[in-house]
């Protein structure tokens, strides 16, 4: 998968946090703006019922004073019985919420012959009637305006009802009993009743707009609906068959708590509707209740369309946001990708590629300024690279051409003289560096005798193989078959110490064999004494006189040696390259070991025995850098005998 | 390779521990240089713990030496171990250096 641009990172860490942070935000407010429409709700369905409820009250609290005035009156005989018809006809006439009024007696409360007389007054058209209510058709005792109040002994509401006929009105009689004295005794003398209309009231619930579709409705003791939106439910429902019919058994438990006259909200998910909150409470006066209902949605509608214009808003907050993030951070970031293009350019070797220009960021003028200090840096370091490198490589021809010269100088064709049955001999020189210091050469005087030579300049290198060849070309130039060996050592230390300020200097060896007589003459100079391989098994290091190096004293006397060289005798010569070969411990090959590998190679011919120890050291050493050069040298001498 | 000098009655005393090699003899040469700055008419070499010594760290004590014989100086080696006495002994160092068995030997000198 390809990794995202860090603006793209970076985009969308912000578009996340924000998100988050809104998201956090409006919840909080949300919740919190919920939970208060809930509480004003609640108190605004509390107040509208109970204000509604005061309305009404305040008509009907009125209109109940009047028959409760008159049976006060009736009892203390303030009507005369006579004038009673047409006192109610007044009555009616004047007070227009009164659509009929009656008062009904006790038999023989009238007059101890009546058994029942009920004058009533009522409205037809303008005018007002009077008759007596009792017929043998119309047994007023049995009804309920008059058997619960006179049973109970209180006023009373009946039921609504409508007057078909008559008002061709909605109605509810207002009942109330009144007492007369008989014989001392306070006996209930009949019921006074009121017709009133319920249209004002109907009007008054009507009148109650709960938002867009919520309302207020009245209901009876018995749960018949007085007031509701739908007039067809009016006298002709209870809330309990429309619960029963709408299959709402919620509805039908709210309409038990009304009839009994509880207060309560409660919240309620009507199918016709949807989910509601209905508060109800009853009416002190005719003991029926009133709801009013809150639709859930409309209680919330206005939220939701300012949640839905902040959403709306916050889409477009995040639009801009978004727009401009990326422009802001494709601006800061756009000369990263021109710093990769200039880091391949440098990269690829073009040291003058252009570096993007920068004008507004801190940190990418710092990222500029490394850049073109890397670019500088790496301009010069390069130049002098190809400097160094091309110095280097001419050193090092140099050096291999001169290793080449160095090596032109030793005779190294073996064997060296092949018409020469009496001498064999074998040579080898191993350079720590390309040049070294070590030297051995070997050529002949005259017929019968041949002049060896080993030697050792102090140090290595350069300067040790200048000394070297110095001291090679003197040997070749001094030596004949005149001098002694100490007189040719004496010359070439005398030439050498002369003006030698750098005090460098040579160990040397230098030896004349008589092939014919196998007499060894030499001279040592502080070289490693050779080792004398007698009858091809006994192993011995050269006795030798102590004499400091050339190079050192040019006064220095050196001395001459001889030995006898029998048949089948080696000599063997190294330098201490050999000796002081070190492995990685320090510790040096030694005189010991070299006696004891040459001990066991005595048999052997000079380049069986070189190659033995060549081998030997190398064994020792284990792979250690080689620190010193190596040279040997090895003679073997076969006599005259063989020829 | 440790190289430390120290001032005494008679000159200056140096002692070296380790080894004097083709790596490291130029470092042993600078300390010389620096006392022949300093005027140094005799120096007493401690060679006691001096392990190793190669043709280039031989070339720095015949620098020494020869320096020494032509301002009428004094150089001495003393306490060599036998390996190292022996290398001056095959190269016939020996007969030029002034070598001491001990301190006292040589500070006597």
């Amino acid at each position: 998968m390809r990794t995202k641009s860090l603006s793209f990172k970076i985009i969308i860490r912000i578009l996340f946090f924000t998100i988050l942070l809104g998201a956090a935000i409006f919840s909080t407010y949300y919740y919190y703006t919920r939970s208060e429409i809930e509480r004003s709700t609640r108190e605004n369905a509390v107040f509208l019922a109970d204000n509604t409820i005061k309305m009404i009250e305040e008509i009907i609290k009125p209109a109940e004073m009047i028959p409760n005035n008159l049976s006060w009156m009736l009892e203390t005989g303030a009507i005369p019985k006579d004038s009673i018809m047409p006192f109610l006809a007044k009555l009616v006439k004047n007070n227009p919420i009164i659509y009929a009024s009656a008062i009904a007696f006790e038999p023989g409360m009238f007059a101890p012959n009546v058994a029942a007389y009920a004058p009533y007054a009522y409205r037809n058209g303008e005018k007002i009637e009077t008759i007596n209510l009792w017929s043998p058709d119309y047994n007023y005792f049995i009804m309920d305006w008059y058997q619960i109040p006179a049973m109970l002994k209180e006023s009373y509401w009946t039921e609504p009802y409508y007057d078909e006929g008559g008002a061709d009105a909605l109605l509810s009689t207002y009942s109330v009993p009144f007492y007369l004295n008989k014989g001392g005794e306070r006996v209930l003398g009949g019921i006074i009743t009121i017709d009133i209309s319920l249209e004002w009231l109907t009007e008054i619930v009507r009148s109650v707009k709960i938002f867009e579709t919520g309302y207020a409705f009245l209901i009876s003791r018995t749960g018949v609906y007085v007031t509701h939106p739908d007039p067809n439910n009016i006298m002709n429902q209870t809330i309990f068959t429309r619960a029963k019919e709408l299959e709402e058994p919620e509805l039908r438990d709210i309409g038990r708590n009304m009839i009994h006259g509880v207060s309560d909200l409660t919240s309620i998910d009507l199918k016709t509707l949807g989910y509601v909150w209905i508060y109800h409470t009853q009416m002190p006066t005719t003991k029926w209740s009133l709801g009013v209902v809150y639709p859930h949605n409309e209680m919330f509608a206005g939220l939701h369309k300012l949640n839905f214009t902040i959403i709306l808003l916050s889409f477009i907050g995040l639009g801009l946001l978004l727009f401009f993030t990326i422009r802001i951070i494709n601006r800061q970031i756009s000369p990263l990708a021109k710093f990769a293009a200039s880091a391949r350019g440098i990269a690829s070797g073009d040291f003058n590629t252009e570096l993007p220009h920068i004008e507004n960021s801190e940190e990418m003028k710092e990222l500029h300024d490394s850049f073109a200090f890397m670019q500088k840096e790496l301009a010069d370091y390069i130049v002098h690279l190809k400097e160094t490198t091309s110095a280097k490589e001419k050193i090092e021809s140099e050096l291999r051409i001169a290793k080449e010269i160095q090596m032109g100088m030793i005779p190294h064709i073996f064997p060296p003289f092949p018409d020469m049955p009496e001498i064999d001999l074998y040579a080898t020189l191993l350079s720590a560096k390309e040049v070294g210091g070590d030297l051995y050469d070997f050529f002949l005087l005259d017929d019968n005798r041949m002049c060896f030579a080993i030697g050792d300049v102090s140090g290595k290198g350069i300067p040790a193989s200048l000394f070297m060849a110095v001291t090679r070309t003197l040997l070749r130039s001094v030596a004949d078959k005149e001098k002694s060996t100490a007189e040719i050592v004496s010359s070439i230390n005398k030439t050498l110490s002369f003006n030698n300020e750098s005090n460098m200097f040579v160990t040397f060896f230098l030896g004349i064999l008589d092939i014919q007589k196998g007499e060894l003459k030499y001279c040592n100079a502080g070289h490693n004494p050779p080792i004398l391989i007698k009858n091809k098994k006994d192993v011995s290091y050269f006795n030798i006189t102590k004499a400091i190096p050339v190079g050192l004293f040019e006064s220095y006397e050196y001395t001459e040696e001889s030995i006898r060289i029998a048949l089948d005798d080696q000599i063997f010569l190294y330098t201490d390259g050999l000796t002081e070969a070190e492995d990685v411990n320090n510790a040096l090959f030694g005189d010991d070991l070299l006696l004891q590998v040459i001990s066991q190679h005595a048999a052997a011919s000079p380049r069986e025995i070189i190659e033995a120890t060549t081998q030997a050291v190398a064994n020792h050493v284990k792979g250690h850098t080689q620190s010193d050069d190596l040279t040997m040298m090895s003679i073997s001498y076969y006599g005259t005998t063989r020829a | 390779m440790k190289i430390s000098t120290k001032s005494i009655a008679q000159g200056t005393l140096v002692a070296i521990d380790g080894r004097i090699d083709t790596t490291n003899y130029n470092e042993f040469e600078q300390a010389v240089n620096q006392l022949f700055e300093e005027k140094v008419t005799a120096i007493y070499l401690d060679c006691s713990k001096l392990n190793y010594i190669s043709s280039s760290g031989l070339r720095v004590f015949l620098t020494i030496q020869k320096k020494m014989m032509g301002t009428g100086g004094k150089f001495l080696l003393f306490a060599m171990q036998p390996t190292i006495k022996e290398i001056f002994d095959i190269s016939g160092f020996s007969t030029i250096f002034n070598i001491y068995d001990t301190e006292e030997a040589a500070l006597q000198n």
